[in-house]
């Protein structure tokens, strides 16, 4: 059981159950299992919080709301297209009509995702044989294949060969697994296009029959079945007028009204026109409109399972990162086999940037440019709101017991009933002194409550001044300030090294702050670990994945005055007023202190 | 490589207000009169969204499936796993000595619960998390697949018609209420796969992960559906336990207790990749059946020369890393079809000794084919669609086609069985029916309605009345009096699947009949939809007809969840 370091994960306040959705759903709170009231204590093993928590790294603020803005909470709007693997930008336009993987000569590798490179069939001639000017430029010509550089796979394995060394995308799509063509979209779109091709019904007859023996790949079935049914839609409309069905949409056309009328009097009013359209469509009779005969006749592939055995096949991960093959013979024709892999053309990727969804402001926007990593405008968490940092305090590591002496060690197991502190150290990032309220259930949720006591629940934290700015400015006051941090750092100091001796500041004292500095405050957070034993006759005999962590929800009340940024008719008011406007910011959180030794 | 996106002008509703597209609907129908202005009711709120293309999603117990409109395959397919519950930042799953902790998950019920969006027994569904995974699951879809921002989008709905309205209603509250969507049309799947089919009946055996579920439908609507809890999950279930009983034994788990040994994703691997079906015993069916039996059969003798000997000797070795310590596994190869036979047919028990709800599944087949009308049966088992994950099986499909026309060959279509009628049979004295038993077999339907009187008591008055002139018959012969329809033999077809059924279906501009107002759903949820009966009988009617459309318009006032019921 690996140790882990202390965490703090956040939950954004949309997720909450109030402001989700429908506030009579009655199905949602009661699965929470809990009330909506404001006492209600989160529980961070509820398989429904881990949708809601976030590191603070993951979270974006709103300046305009002073809300915190999760990853589910933001409006996204695509800033560029682009291709992991070339980092070419693909115009959005693109996209539609090409799909969303790069159409370049980008290709991962079926087996082990690795970049594929085009590369020669044609093995290199032995150089002792023969050391002509012109064999240097024999491999350049010939078949291509992509190859894969990290396990040897190569697109040979699956029959595929290329001509061209570029625009390896198109040619691949034309080729089915072993190398045979098949008809793009484009020539199939050409054949249909052919005027003989509907209109003499011989030369369908003609293209039927030809086609029947041919079974229809999944792209070609759905064009044939596309055809016909537009053209079985169109079809009685031909008497009367193009988009006939369109016109009689709403109760204001007499088309409409007439059918309206027919429900009453049972169908008797009912005119031509309608008979003819409803119910018009016939189904699909022949493979060239789109009816495939199953061939349920499977035996060669289980010959094939046999022979090839379980290193044949394909596993399931790789299936599914396989890209959906138009070409492929059929749905249940889909490749299982190790054999049957196609390259896989990279997935595009997006840049995107953020807005809050409120106030449609921009939190997050970053470079248009694929190459950089930058961000234009990107408002984080972390610079809004308070940063919890944990570290386990050893507090009587002068009474030289070993057991307690593990919990100093960072990442050590946690003794169970064995009480331990951590200190949290609260960082203020922002230019306003701030005041915090914390709030957490005395017993964790869950199947082992460990006990947790908050020993200095409410303490304020000073401004995020400039480390300097204190400095330069009143020296007397500054200095006063200053004296005293160096005292308290002094201390701090002896505290620690002296352990015990000297511990009239060591002393855990309820209410107090242990610690406090120019734009942070450490507070001590005493637990006693929960027994991790089950009892017999549970259900469940065994512990949960992550059950033996130690997890505090803690509710986290920030507030803190600001200027007023009024809006525009405010801001004439409020300025000379130097009005003050109150703010506070509330959220749950969880912070993982350690794992429980069991 | 999707150019029938290209050759779709038409995207949904709004385009047609902006300007009057060449759609390929009408091009082949020769001139045509000018697009008059669809009445204000009709168009969406913004013309914005004029190229909005429409988002089409399957939602399985497993996976969900996402594209466009138009396309003919999805884009996107997402499973649901216990990677995707975590939390965000929890890189865990990266770390070289990490190891998903199945036993612990297994010992709390767990063992492959986790990778299920959903159970249909909602009395221990957590329905707030299904709405989170489903949210979680369509935001990587849309952020890795179809590369989509967030701006409000239609969506329509691929659902299972049997799906329960609480965990449907979670569903359509989280994504209402997290992607904003203006409206979620709902289209049940079996619909979906006739539609891909291409044809207007059909019987879709769905052989799904927590269920097989054969569904007729007729002339584009569910007419009769049964179950059987022979799925996908029993499927993998047998799997385990053809590899514990093949594991040395080692007494479970660490403290002995523990059901299973091999975690669940090692066993759906092992099955989704090895698991196969045996064909139909030959001995019992001494004499070739019927046309449609013969592909398989025949197959089957080429091969009879070498087959055998190499299937007794041949072994296969599946390697096991899940168990206490990484092994591999000699199974014969046999060995692996055994589980197939186990969940789905159990053929060594008779008949009589399942319940309703695990009859194994040639019989639900039988049995859902023999409940039908005669009419609907007729054009129904001549238009078999398999699908479902476990159709992905070698073999299983023609399987069950086989057991099925056996069991039409040696029944006929006679739902009375027993010793008494074998008794009648075969007392020359008392054989009245021997004409049927004659030869006609499977294609007893197509006898003519006389015979059908004495088949089959229910059916007794129908030959003898003077048949209504029924308004929607006519139609229907209408439209297929040109050709003849495949009626009365076994017949299996291929269904492109349900998302691209619906994929056509949405690009044809048909709307469902279940569809969901945000506003609506918002304000009254599962609560405010009425039955179908109520909201519109006549376009559910109409269901594919161009009437269709009008539902749109009449959204507004009453909507239905369709089949999915109301409350």
């Amino acid at each position: 059981m690996a140790a882990i370091t202390p965490y703090t994960y956040i939950q954004c306040p949309c997720s909450d159950s109030s402001t989700l959705g429908r506030s009579s759903d009655t199905n949602s709170s009661r699965a929470d299992g809990a009330d909506d009231d404001d006492d209600r204590t989160f529980d961070p093993r509820a398989p429904r919080s881990n949708y809601s928590l976030y590191p603070l790294e993951y979270l974006l603020y709103c300046e305009d709301c002073h809300q915190i803005r999760c990853p589910r909470c933001v409006a996204e709007e695509i800033v560029t297209y682009y291709c992991p693997n070339c980092l070419f930008e693909v115009p959005s336009s693109n996209l539609k009509s090409e799909g969303n993987r790069c159409t370049r000569s980008c290709f991962q590798c079926p087996i082990c995702i690795g970049p594929l490179a085009v590369t020669s069939v044609e093995t290199k001639p032995d150089p002792s044989l023969l050391a002509a000017p012109d064999n240097t430029a024999a491999p350049q010509s010939g078949p291509y294949a992509l190859t894969c550089s990290y396990c040897n796979w190569s697109s040979t394995e699956v029959g595929i060969k290329f001509d061209k060394p570029n625009g390896i995308h198109a040619q691949l799509s034309k080729l089915r697994n072993g190398g045979t063509a098949r008809l793009t979209a484009k020539e199939r779109k050409e054949r249909r296009r052919d005027p003989s091709y509907r209109s003499s019904a011989a030369t369908e007859q003609g293209d039927g029959r030809s086609g029947s023996d041919e079974k229809l790949d999944l792209e070609t079935q759905f064009a044939n079945l596309k055809s016909f049914y537009q053209s079985q839609l169109a079809d009685p409309n031909a008497s009367d007028g193009g988009l006939a069905a369109l016109s009689d949409l709403g109760f204001s056309s007499p088309t409409s009204l007439s059918r309206i009328m027919s429900i009453y009097t049972g169908g008797s009013l009912h005119d031509k026109k309608a008979k003819l359209r409803v119910g018009a469509i016939r189904e699909a009779l022949e493979v060239d409109e789109g009816l495939q005969l199953a061939d349920l006749d499977e035996s060669a592939a289980i010959a094939q399972l046999h022979s090839e055995g379980h290193d044949g096949t394909a596993s399931t991960s790789r299936l599914s990162d396989q890209p959906p093959n138009f070409g492929e013979a059929h749905l249940h024709g889909r490749s299982r086999f190790v054999s049957e892999l196609r390259p896989i053309p990279y997935l595009l990727r997006t840049k995107r940037s953020k807005r809050c969804p409120v106030c449609r402001h921009i939190i997050s926007k970053p470079e248009a440019k694929v190459q950089t990593t930058r961000f234009r405008i990107r408002l984080v968490a972390g610079s809004y709101i308070p940063s919890i940092a944990i570290r386990p305090l050893s507090l009587s590591s002068g009474s030289g017991t070993s057991a307690s002496g593990s919990a100093g060690i960072p990442g050590a197991l946690l003794e169970p009933l064995k009480p331990a502190h951590y200190l949290l150290t609260f960082t203020n990032p922002i230019f306003e002194s701030i005041k915090v309220t914390l709030g957490a259930p005395a017993k964790t949720p869950g199947r082992f409550a460990s006990k947790v006591t908050v020993l200095c629940p409410e303490f304020e934290i000073d401004a995020n001044t400039d480390v300097w700015d204190e400095a330069l400015k009143d020296p007397s006051g500054a200095g006063e300030l200053r004296d005293r941090e160096r005292e308290r750092e002094r201390r701090r100091h002896k505290g620690e090294e002296g352990g015990n001796v000297s511990n009239n500041n060591n002393q855990l004292e309820v209410g107090k702050i242990w610690e406090r500095g120019r734009n942070w405050v450490s507070i001590v957070v005493e637990v006693v670990p929960a027994w991790l034993r089950l009892e017999h006759g549970t259900e469940e005999q065994r512990l949960r994945e992550d059950e033996d962590l130690l997890e505090i929800p803690m509710f986290v009340r920030v507030e803190w005055e600001a200027e007023a940024v009024g809006d525009e008719v405010g801001a004439v008011v409020g300025r000379d007023k130097e009005a003050r406007e109150k703010r506070e910011l509330a959220y749950w959180c969880v912070l993982g202190l350690g794992r429980i030794r069991h | 490589m999707s150019a029938p996106t290209g050759s779709a002008p038409l995207p949904h509703r709004t385009v047609a207000n902006i300007r009057s597209p060449p759609g390929a609907g009408h091009h082949q129908s020769g001139p045509s009169t000018p697009i008059r202005h669809i009445p204000s009711n009709f168009g969406s709120p913004s013309s914005l969204r004029a190229d909005e293309e429409i988002l089409i999603i399957e939602i399985g117990t497993r996976k969900l499936q996402v594209g466009f409109s138009g396309d003919p395959a999805p884009r996107g397919c997402v499973w649901f796993c216990p990677d995707q519950q975590r939390r965000v930042g929890d890189f865990r799953d990266w770390q070289t000595d990490y190891r998903y902790d199945w036993r612990s998950a297994a010992a709390g019920g767990l063992w492959g619960r986790d990778h299920e969006l959903w159970q249909y027994d909602v009395r221990g569904v957590n329905l707030g998390l299904v709405g989170d995974k489903i949210e979680r699951a369509l935001g990587e879809a849309f952020t890795k697949y179809l590369l989509i921002d967030s701006r409000p989008r239609r969506m329509v709905w691929v659902l299972p018609s049997a799906l329960p309205i609480p965990v449907l209603s979670a569903a359509l509250d989280s994504v209402f209420s997290r992607f904003q969507s203006p409206t979620i049309s709902l289209l049940s799947s079996p619909l979906a796969l006739a539609v891909g089919a291409g044809v207007r009946s059909a019987l879709v055996i769905d052989l799904g992960w927590s269920e097989t579920v054969v569904t007729s439908v007729y002339e584009y609507r569910e007419v009769d559906s049964k179950r059987s809890i022979r799925g996908g999950r029993m499927l993998v279930e047998h799997t385990h336990k053809l590899l514990a009983k093949n594991l040395p034994e080692t007494q479970g788990g660490p403290d002995g207790k523990d059901k299973y040994v091999v975690s669940f994703e090692e066993c759906s691997d092992i099955t989704t990749r090895m698991v196969w079906c045996k064909p139909r015993p030959r001995s019992a069916s001494g004499q070739p059946s019927s046309d449609a039996l013969a592909t398989v059969q025949e197959q089957d003798e080429g091969e009879l020369e070498d087959r055998p000997v190499s299937r007794r000797t041949g072994s296969v070795t599946v390697p096991i890393r899940s168990w206490l310590s990484p092994t591999s596994l000699e199974l014969p190869f046999d060995a692996l079809a055994e589980p197939c036979e186990d969940a789905f047919f159990e053929s060594q028990y008779s008949p009589t000794s399942f319940d309703d709800h695990e009859l194994p599944l040639h019989l639900l087949v039988y049995r859902s084919l023999l409940q039908l009308p005669v009419d609907v049966r007729a054009l129904c088992m001549s238009r078999i669609i398999f699908t479902g994950g476990c159709s992905n099986v070698l073999g299983l499909r023609g399987r069950i086609f086989d057991e099925v026309s056996h069991l039409i060959q040696e029944r006929g279509w006679d739902p009375v069985r027993g010793k008494g009628v074998d008794q009648l049979r075969c007392n020359p004295k008392l054989r009245k029916r021997d004409a049927r038993q004659a030869g006609d077999g499977p294609t007893g339907v197509m006898s003519p309605p006389g015979e059908g009187e004495e088949q089959d008591g229910v059916w007794h008055d129908a030959a003898n009345m003077i048949p209504e002139i029924d308004f929607i018959d006519e139609q229907l012969q209408r439209a297929t009096d040109r050709r003849p329809r495949v009626q009365g033999t076994l017949r299996p077809i291929e269904s492109l699947g349900a998302w691209s059924g619906a994929s056509l279906v949405t690009h044809l501009k048909a709307l469902a009949i279940a569809t969901i107002d945000r506003e609506g759903w918002l304000q009254h949820g599962a609560a405010g939809a009425s039955k179908p009966s109520d909201a519109d009988y006549k376009t559910q009617r109409q269901s594919l007809g161009p009437g269709g459309l009008m539902r749109g318009s009449a959204a507004g006032s009453a909507w239905t969840l369709g089949v999915w019921g109301a409350t």
